[in-house]
């Protein structure tokens, strides 16, 4: 093991063995990146990942996946991962659905134009299939639900903090490219939230707002707060309600997915809700634990602090998104009871591939959708914004995530709906 | 006068250049995401959520922060922005390397060849004495020299 001995992380003799080249020189360059990541990460040790993976290396354009080059590399020596793996949504290449100028198309052409080879790979490393496109892979449509206690090496932030909080997996939060690398070593550094340590609260988050607070705005307000820590929350259980169920569940991943990219949060435990709050009760924080108090004031005065990056401020609405991260069956109902009549905004709904499948079979709501006007797709609106593909759209949209990365501007669903019917930002702050 | 500040090189090298500071949380994904896609001699800073680096130009620059936050995407950026000749020069943490960053600077290191000299745990009193502008050398040990 020549140039690592002077590593402070344990190895096995196996591992060392891979490390010294003994599976090849391809297994060995894998080996020691994942190595020299848990030596940065001071972890004791690696473990075995015990199950599916789910990475955020959906598209074939470079600086967000792997180059082509690399997946020739791995794929070339027979590699793959330990299990299957499910991957972030599509690329948004079913135009009609996107309402596009041929400019925008033919520009996605180009962006995407190894895509096809790409997925080939993608299948070769052990891609679960080509509809397991999705950011909500623990839908049960989907079915990428991992066990209490199973250790992964997930990445997509939306998906990292619903596996740890919402299903009591273990996971950190992985980037692009290293979850793909674990995943074929099969093993994972431990450290951070895979340890009981990394998984204590470090803070106490009171939610003292008299309405159950729109999930986007508090976990914004969460995330921005406490940055990389983990919170303990409080008061959600008042509107909630104790334990899971399908619309908390929703509520949550809502919540998460702002709170991820608005800080780094990869775990929140929330008062008689999530599973490891519920064994252990405020066991979890730590002794020196901060506390903040949110009340409603917190909230409207953070999303009135929202830029409007639209080119004309004043604009139409042109877009709406609606689906970051992906919808369930359920958030898909309730948008197809609020929309009452003809939507006057070309409004996308996105969801993953099984769960828009499954909704058209439910047909009432779908139809119900498919007459206001709204199209359907199992991509992701982000990636229209590549390039500064969209960036002189007016488009709105209900996901915080989105407006973090893009132009997009932000409204609550209740805001929307009304957006929606009346095709104006009449009574919005349009400033 | 110089001061001097002492952290762990996670990926150690020599260099000396200008300090570009972010108090707050350092959105990778948010902060590249233009810059990763059109091929440029520049790296600026798409992130309007970060108010120390917002329309500054990374490229070069040896970037001083707490941790980094947002989307793991981030994670491939770094591959991709040694390839384009953009990337930052080094990354100075205040706190300890968080894991999203971590796994983007190795595979960059490893796969694409390219190091960005990487020192984590210099302390909140390095980050609250950097200034933008400052000359900073890096020692291979992890010693950080400001105004030299």
């Amino acid at each position: 093991m020549a140039g690592f001995d002077h590593l402070q992380i344990q190895l096995t003799q196996e591992e060392k063995d891979i490390l010294n080249g003994s599976q090849g020189e391809m297994l060995q360059k894998v080996m020691k990146t994942v190595v020299l990541y848990g030596e940065a990460l001071e972890a004791e040790r690696l473990v075995d990942i015990t199950g599916k993976g789910h990475f955020v290396i959906t598209h074939a354009i470079p600086g967000i996946s792997p180059s082509m080059e690399m997946l020739e590399n791995l794929t070339r020596e027979g590699l793959k991962t330990c299990h299957p793996f499910t991957l972030d949504p599509a690329a948004p290449l079913d135009y009609d659905n996107w309402f596009l100028t041929p400019k925008q198309i033919a520009s996605l052409d180009e962006m995407y134009l190894t895509q096809e080879r790409y997925d080939e790979k993608m299948m070769q490393l052990g891609f679960l299939n080509m509809d397991a496109c999705t950011c909500t892979p623990y839908l049960p449509e989907v079915g990428n639900i991992p066990e209490r206690g199973d250790i992964l090496a997930w990445s997509e932030s939306a998906c990292a903090i619903f596996g740890n909080s919402v299903l009591g997996a273990r996971t950190n939060r992985n980037g692009a490219i290293m979850d793909l690398l674990c995943n074929i070593v099969g093993k994972v550094p431990l450290s951070g939230f895979l340890t009981d340590q990394g998984r204590q609260a470090t803070w106490l988050m009171e939610i003292k707002t008299d309405t159950l607070p729109l999930p986007q705005m508090l976990g914004a307000a969460i995330g921005k707060r406490v940055l990389a820590d983990v919170p303990y929350i409080v008061g959600l259980d008042r509107f909630l309600g104790p334990g899971m169920n399908s619309a908390t569940r929703d509520y949550l991943h809502e919540m998460g997915a702002a709170c991820a990219s608005a800080g780094a949060v990869a775990l929140y435990h929330v008062e008689n809700i999530t599973p490891e709050a519920m064994d252990h009760g405020k066991d979890l924080l730590v002794s020196d634990f901060s506390s903040h108090t949110i009340f409603e004031q917190e909230l409207t005065a953070l999303k009135a602090s929202y830029p409007v990056l639209w080119k004309d401020k004043k604009a139409t609405p042109e877009k709406c998104f609606l689906g970051c991260p992906h919808l369930s069956v359920e958030q898909m109902d309730w948008w197809a009871k609020q929309l009452t009549g003809q939507v006057k905004v070309n409004t996308t709904i996105c969801a993953a591939p099984d769960v828009l499948n499954h909704y058209k079979e439910m047909e009432k709501g779908y139809q119900k959708l498919l007459q206001a006007g709204v199209k359907f797709s199992a991509a992701c609106p982000m990636q229209l914004f590549d390039n500064d593909l969209a960036k002189d759209d007016a488009i709105i949209t209900n996901s915080n995530k989105l407006r973090t990365y893009t132009t997009a501007r932000f409204f609550s669903d209740e805001e929307i709906v009304k957006i929606l019917l009346t095709g104006t930002m009449e009574g919005e702050n349009n400033e | 006068m110089s001061r001097l500040f002492k952290g762990r090189p996670v990926l150690s090298g020599t260099g000396r250049g200008e300090a570009l500071v972010s108090h707050g949380g350092f959105n990778t994904y948010a902060t590249f995401f233009t810059s990763i896609h059109v091929p440029m001699d520049k790296a600026i800073c798409a992130d309007s959520g970060n108010v120390d680096l917002y329309c500054k130009d990374l490229a070069g620059k040896i970037i001083c922060l707490p941790k980094t936050t947002g989307s793991t995407s981030g994670g491939a950026v770094w591959q991709r922005l040694v390839k384009m000749g953009n990337a930052p020069k080094a990354m100075l943490f205040s706190q300890h390397i968080d894991s999203l960053v971590a796994g983007g600077l190795l595979v960059a290191d490893i796969w694409a060849d390219h190091r960005i000299i990487t020192v984590d745990q210099l302390g909140d009193a390095f980050l609250e004495s950097v200034r933008d502008g400052d000359v900073i050398e890096i020692v291979e040990d992890g010693t950080v020299k400001i105004g030299v």
